[in-house]
């Protein structure tokens, strides 16, 4: 049974470059939401989630919504388990499949092949899972004879399609996802999003952040809205877009 | 958290990371083919310039302390190569979570992880260098056996690498100044440690220098046995308790700053 529960979580980052501090603190204060405060020590630190308390349970697919800085890729990673929380408790049930970065591993002088099997390797899959698999990567990625070549002469869409084919070949559990993903050309799109869909619809719990509200509309239930750290509204998809609509 | 529960956490961060070896493992080993794809001569160039800078020191300083070269060469080579894994790593270590930050912030894995990597890369490294050595002192009928007492002086070096690479790779990520630091007293260690100069040839007075600096105990314990003789009693104490010593440090840091180093990235 795979599921998701945060009490009162609270992230702090440090941020350290003196130098930079005073003029980056200020930037910061305007294009970012987070909130700024003075440390002790001379290192600002920014609160980048607050006092954030949620469920999730399977079936569920939670869209995180906010502007750029509200927090949502720091919680993607509080839940991926990369940042630890400053404050509060996350327990995590099931096993997680991070696309945060799905280019950690790649090798631009190596092979296609080889950089499937290396982002297959850093997805923590074993060789004997990976030799399985290799065909349905490769096939799917259409790169054909390419796949013996050099990444770095790929174009910018044949690499596109090959860390796609890799990232939705695994399953996991809990998927936790920095926008949707797709690849390629108009063709490869549409086989792209079909294949996205039913990697999605396999998985027991879906948090996905995006800028796209009727995306999120058409694949998740839930949706949390970030604005600053905090969140301002935690409840379904459709309330969401009545009461955004109704404002 | 208690102090207990961070202890706790440390201890299960290595632990975890050892765990992780077939991944470790075969990244150390693409990472490093890496390095060399596309020459000719591939893993060769991972050994050529510590050889290369060996035999001309062992040519310079040979000539210049009068030794006669059978005992001076295979000596100085041995000994810029056993470096390699003793000295070098206080400048590879302080590496580890800049080579690491990439992955770092995508990836939840045990901070352990990325010191075996590192360390892993470092022996993968030395290995080339090694048969490199022997190619070298084979063609010059100059090859020793080695003693049997390397398979203890290795496993003992690496691991105080790896336990030294947490403390040396956290501060150095924490405070970039450590970074540069590092590599200028790595420079200054290689010169002042008995590498490509016998201890004995030293003033008495400046004696201290060699007994009192941990990786002149280490690199013996290493470079001995390749040698073909057994390393004194006394290095082999200094060395356990050089490698107890970074253990310590190694626990410290993990306890209070483990969960803060992805921040200082």
């Amino acid at each position: 049974m795979s599921s998701i529960s945060l009490r009162g979580v609270t992230l702090d980052y440090p941020v350290y470059s003196v130098r930079a501090k005073s003029l980056r603190g200020s930037l910061l204060n305007v294009a970012v939401g987070g909130s700024l405060m003075k440390n002790k020590s001379d290192m600002a630190v920014v609160r980048a989630i607050s006092n954030l308390s949620f469920d999730l349970k399977e079936g569920d697919r939670l869209a995180l919504l906010g502007h750029n800085g509200s927090g949502k890729s720091s919680l993607l990673k509080v839940l991926a388990g990369v940042y630890a929380p400053t404050s509060g408790v996350v327990k995590i049930d099931g096993r997680i499949n991070s696309m945060i970065s799905m280019s950690i591993g790649l090798d631009p002088e190596a092979s296609g092949l080889q950089n499937i099997k290396n982002l297959a390797m850093m997805q923590m899959v074993s060789k004997k899972e990976i030799a399985r698999r290799l065909p349905s990567i490769i096939e799917f990625s259409e790169l054909g004879t390419f796949i013996d070549m050099p990444f770095k002469t790929y174009s910018a869409g044949m690499m596109a399609r090959l860390t796609f084919s890799v990232a939705t070949e695994i399953p996991g559990d809990i998927i936790l996802l920095d926008e949707w993903l797709s690849a390629g050309d108009a063709d490869f799109q549409v086989k792209a999003n079909a294949r996205m869909a039913g990697f999605v619809k396999d998985a027991k719990i879906i948090v996905l952040a995006t800028h796209n509200f009727s995306m999120a509309q058409t694949v998740c239930n839930k949706c949390l809205v970030m604005e600053g750290g905090r969140a301002i509204f935690f409840g379904s998809t459709e309330e969401w877009a009545r009461q955004s609509g109704a404002q | 958290m208690s102090l207990w529960e961070g202890s706790a956490d440390a201890v299960s961060d290595i632990l975890d990371g050892l765990r992780l070896a077939p991944l470790w493992w075969q990244v150390g080993l693409e990472q490093t083919i890496t390095r060399y794809r596309r020459t000719i001569l591939g893993p060769f160039w991972l050994a050529s310039s510590t050889l290369a800078a060996a035999l001309s020191i062992a040519v310079v300083f040979g000539s210049i302390f009068g030794s006669n070269v059978h005992d001076t060469l295979p000596f100085i080579i041995t000994g810029m190569v056993a470096w390699s894994v003793t000295g070098a790593m206080l400048v590879d270590g302080s590496n580890t979570f800049f080579a690491a930050s990439g992955v770092m912030q995508v990836r939840k894995l045990p901070l352990s992880f990325h010191v075996f990597l590192q360390v892993n890369k470092l022996y993968i490294n030395f290995a080339h260098q090694l048969i490199a050595l022997w190619v070298v002192l084979l063609l010059l009928r100059l090859l020793p056996v080695p003693h049997w007492e390397i398979l203890l002086g290795l496993p003992l070096a690496a691991a105080t690498a790896v336990m030294m690479y947490f403390s040396i790779g956290m501060l150095s990520i924490r405070y970039r100044d450590i970074n540069y630091m590092v590599a200028f007293i790595g420079q200054a260690l290689f010169m002042l440690t008995p590498v490509f100069w016998r201890q004995s040839q030293m003033s008495p007075k400046l004696q201290l220098i060699v007994v009192l600096n941990p990786f002149a105990h280490l690199l013996e314990v290493v470079r001995q046995p390749l040698l073909g003789h057994p390393a004194l009693a006394s290095d082999w104490e200094a060395s356990l308790l050089f490698l107890l010593f970074c253990t310590v440090a190694a626990l410290v840091s993990l306890t209070f700053f483990r969960r803060r180093v992805v921040f200082w990235l």
